[in-house]
């Protein structure tokens, strides 16, 4: 009885970490690559789902074309705020850049999503991404939704640490990430690939606020919370990892998550993730080190062996 | 008229907050989210006394401040050893924590949260309860003037110059003796004791304490207005405070809306005021050193221009002697058997070495050969894997960097790692400690402002402790002959005066052994003679000097013995002309010389 518990509990973990590993993704390679904190990640979650829902729900558009438009407008949104916004305030004010960046994306999203609100009103929205079906696996159940989340994240991160890995506008994003100035002097312009990488970790974000407004509902005020396990995934798997690393951490949070379910009630399951998070935090930086000696240690044995 | 009251009640309450959040970000740089959830600690604290323990308004704000800044020292543990952007995360986590925790327990309300049932009573002052905004004005004002007088105090001091020592450079700051680790606490705890008293009165004026009255993005909202208003800047706090509090009612008051949507048209204006406000003006407000009332300014926050001079004229004539008044030749340093490896790479094995009074000893090598990181080693930046170092007949190893700089062994950094924002004489003045073994002497263990005992409850002994401070930093500053130069910001003097103002800072911590690193490499020849003076001086003033140095010059001219390394080992010690002698050396480090 409790392992059929664990099991259901497991893969609600496993599809509530692949939603936080998507924004821990777009969060980290923006955080990481560009050093912009950027909050407004919230906005372009919210306003990828309105306009995917808006097209699919009231103009009756297929959900794969009013996804791909929601998509587009997400990605135009980042780059904008990007070039017209953090851009020319991050050479305005010099070493303060990343607490300013902060503050005025804080502004972009208070004004953007109050905006939406306006337009589309404070009303539930709905959205339907593929038809839902409720599917059984042993003594488990999930709907084809929770399968399409999964496999969609895991996909657009093996399609990201591809692109990173294996093409030259990856390794010139790596490059930009590993050393700024010096890729300025190999030839690459920062400036573009800060927009390339705002437009990439857009697509990604606005992807985990269509998939949350399919799961859930099309709200304002909905990524509030999405923000804040972007951040979470996005250290906790480090911004200079491959994506696989911050994937892994995110299904790490959604798993500690779901599955401290089954001791404590729900409301209490977040608290067991920031103490998690907490508890990481007090540690890290000892057992980062005890463990790289440790393997070098290993290392060395093994050679002497 | 109520409605205006309420507006600076709230200002009032917030201003708390900014100050106080100030001194955290501004001061110290560290930077944190969480100041509303310290807040929500205070006001539960206080929602929950109030309504159980039936308790009086002085005893819950007591209790609130005190609770909400013991939580502050807990956070402030993990927060020691943490970048500026995982303090972000965690201070994220410690709100969130705050919040689920508050909103979660059933004794504490839940989502809903606790209802007052009484109003604030001050007595036994007079003013009895506060039922209406206009009654709470005065109170308020005086509770941030209280606020506002200690940030002040601790910021415009010596522990003041600490923290911002620790702000642009934590390394430099412990190298020169200063307990970073305690003052961070400290400055952790007081911060977030007067964030819970904030959140005692915001309860008291709300007469409510909900998790959304202390949510993550009222944080945000503190966050933003401290920005805003100006870092390093108390007065820039009040006023950032007062700006985004009152843009709300502002709108509502210019902008005639269609009732429906004026709040979120506000909202609108003000997210893109935000935007527009820090773009317009980045530095905040009020920047660092700006006065609201003369708009007159300290010397210069940001590097200006460079202040080229001839070479230094060092005047060692009127120098004060050093403590150093033991005998030459005595050994003050004995190294033995010191080792270190990262991963598979010996990067020091097995060094001995003694250096003694009076001398100058160099270490030189080819590059990567570890002088650089015995140095680390020596002062502790770096933790030995085994081997002794004897300061003074006392094993040192593994002791903190500031530790040991107080018992008498300091370095220079080759990149001199001077705090660019501040003078020449606030440098030179970081590194002058009076040393107190009084244990209320807290949280520095020294004399005069750097400790809150001397700083706020012996204001005459602090003033007195600061002023032989300055008298000796200008005594150095003339001994290297930068006396001119004294209130220039470090930033805006040239590469060769910031190498000299960081000797007159080494001689400031008035230890016995200096470990000077390249002490003149990246410098015009014009100023090389000057600095090999001084370092000479040191030498005959009683110090115990050793070098790291590629100029063979330099070396020859000053050293009276050389350590030659090569890959993390000691291959030959002597005087210099024994070792050129040594046609192997010659051969792989000397060239043809």
């Amino acid at each position: 009885m409790w392992l059929q518990q664990v099991a259901q509990l497991a893969v609600a973990g496993v599809v509530n970490g692949s939603f936080y590993a998507l924004l821990g993704v777009g969060f980290g390679i923006i955080l990481g690559v560009t050093g912009r904190f950027h909050y407004a990640f919230a906005l372009v979650f919210t306003l990828a789902a309105f306009v995917t829902s808006t097209l699919e729900s009231a103009a009756g558009w297929p959900a794969a074309l009013a996804a791909a438009a929601g998509l587009v407008v997400a990605a135009l949104l980042g780059v904008a705020i990007e070039r017209f916004i953090y851009r020319p305030l991050a050479l305005f004010s010099g070493p303060l850049s990343l607490l300013t960046v902060f503050i005025s994306s804080l502004g972009v999203t208070i004004a953007g999503v109050n905006l939406i609100t306006l337009i589309w009103s404070a009303e539930s929205r709905t959205l339907t991404l593929v038809p839902l079906i409720s599917l059984q696996a042993g003594d488990v159940t999930f709907t084809s939704l929770d399968l399409f989340l999964v496999a969609t994240t895991w996909a657009l991160i093996a399609a990201l640490a591809l692109l990173l890995r294996a093409t030259d506008l990856g390794r010139a994003i790596r490059a930009a990430r590993g050393n700024p100035a010096l890729a300025r002097i190999m030839g690459t312009d920062p400036g573009r690939i800060y927009l390339v990488v705002f437009a990439i970790g857009s697509v990604l974000c606005g992807t985990a606020g269509i998939l949350n407004g399919a799961r859930f509902a099309v709200l304002p005020d909905m990524g509030d919370r999405p923000v804040v396990f972007a951040f979470v995934v996005a250290f906790l798997g480090g911004t200079h990892r491959s994506p696989f690393v911050i994937g892994i951490a995110g299904l790490f949070i959604g798993l500690v998550e779901s599955l401290s379910g089954y001791w404590v009630t729900p409301q209490w399951t977040s608290l067991v993730v920031f103490t998690v998070l907490f508890a990481y935090l007090i540690l890290h930086p000892l057992d980062l080190r005890a463990l790289r000696t440790l393997v070098a240690a290993a290392r060395l044995s093994t050679r002497r062996a | 008229m109520d409605y205006w009251f309420d507006i600076l009640n709230l200002v009032l309450i917030f201003s708390i907050f900014t100050i106080s959040l100030n001194l955290l970000v501004g001061y110290a740089g560290q930077v944190s989210v969480a100041h509303a959830a310290f807040g929500a600690i205070g006001g539960y604290i206080a929602a929950y006394l109030s309504a159980k323990a039936d308790c009086g308004f002085w005893t819950v704000l007591a209790t609130g401040t005190a609770g909400a800044g013991i939580v502050g020292v807990v956070m402030s543990l993990p927060a020691l050893r943490l970048a500026p952007e995982y303090l972000v995360l965690l201070t994220i986590a410690v709100s969130s924590i705050v919040l689920t925790i508050v909103g979660a327990v059933p004794a504490l309300g839940g989502a809903y949260g606790m209802v007052a049932d009484r109003a604030a009573d001050l007595s036994p002052l007079s003013g009895g309860e506060l039922l209406f905004p206009h009654q709470w004005v005065l109170p308020l004002i005086g509770f941030t003037v209280f606020t506002y007088l200690v940030c002040h105090r601790m910021g415009e001091s010596a522990f003041g110059r600490v923290l911002r020592g620790i702000r642009d450079d934590e390394v430099a700051t412990r190298a020169l003796g200063c307990n970073i680790f305690a003052t961070k606490v400290v400055v952790f705890g007081l911060t977030s004791a007067f964030a819970g008293l904030a959140g005692v009165l915001l309860y008291f004026y709300n007469q409510i304490a909900s998790p959304s009255v202390y949510g993550l993005n009222v944080s945000l909202k503190i966050f933003a207005m401290t920005i805003f208003g100006g870092l390093g800047n108390f007065a820039g706090s009040i006023l950032g405070a007062a700006v985004l509090q009152l843009l709300q009612p502002m709108l509502e008051k210019i902008v005639r809306l269609d009732p429906g949507h004026a709040f979120l048209i506000q909202l609108v204006i003000y997210g893109l005021g935000l935007v527009v406000l820090v773009r317009v003006r980045p530095q905040g407000l009020l920047p660092e050193g700006a006065s609201l009332w003369h708009w007159r300014r300290r010397p210069q926050a940001t590097p200006a221009t460079v202040v080229e001079t001839d070479a230094p004229a060092i005047s060692p004539a009127g120098a004060s002697p050093s403590r150093g008044a033991g005998q030459m030749d005595e050994t003050i340093l004995k190294v033995r058997g010191l080792s270190k490896s990262f991963g598979g790479i010996h990067a020091v094995r097995g060094l001995d070495f003694d250096l003694s009074r009076g001398r100058i000893t160099a270490l030189v090598g080819p590059n990567g050969a570890g002088k650089t990181t015995v140095f680390n080693l020596l002062t502790g930046a770096l933790t030995p894997d085994a081997g002794s170092i004897e300061l003074l007949g006392e094993n040192v190893r593994g002791l903190p960097p500031d530790r040991i700089a107080r018992k008498g062994m300091v370095r220079s950094f080759q990149d001199v790692r001077l705090f660019s924002r501040m003078t020449a004489a606030e440098n030179v003045m970081l590194g002058i400690h009076e040393a107190a073994a009084e244990f209320w002497r807290w949280p520095s263990g020294t004399r005069g402002g750097e400790n809150l005992v001397d700083l706020f409850l012996r204001p005459g002994e602090a003033r007195r402790v600061e002023e032989r401070a300055r008298t000796h930093a200008l005594e150095l500053l003339h001994l290297v002959g930068l006396a001119s130069f004294a209130e220039t910001p470090a930033g805006a003097l040239s590469f060769g005066q910031q190498k000299l103002v960081s000797f007159a800072r080494l001689l400031g911590t008035d230890a016995d052994v200096l470990l000077l690193d390249e002490p003149a490499s990246g410098i015009d020849s014009r100023w090389v003679d000057g600095i090999l003076d001084l370092v000479a001086f040191m030498r005959d003033a009683g110090k115990t000097i050793c070098i790291v140095e590629h100029s063979l010059h330099v070396v020859e001219r000053l050293a009276d013995t050389a350590i030659f390394m090569e890959l993390g080992r000691i291959t030959a010690q002597g005087t210099i002309a024994e070792l050129t002698r040594d046609p192997r050396l010659a051969e792989v480090y000397f060239g043809t010389v």
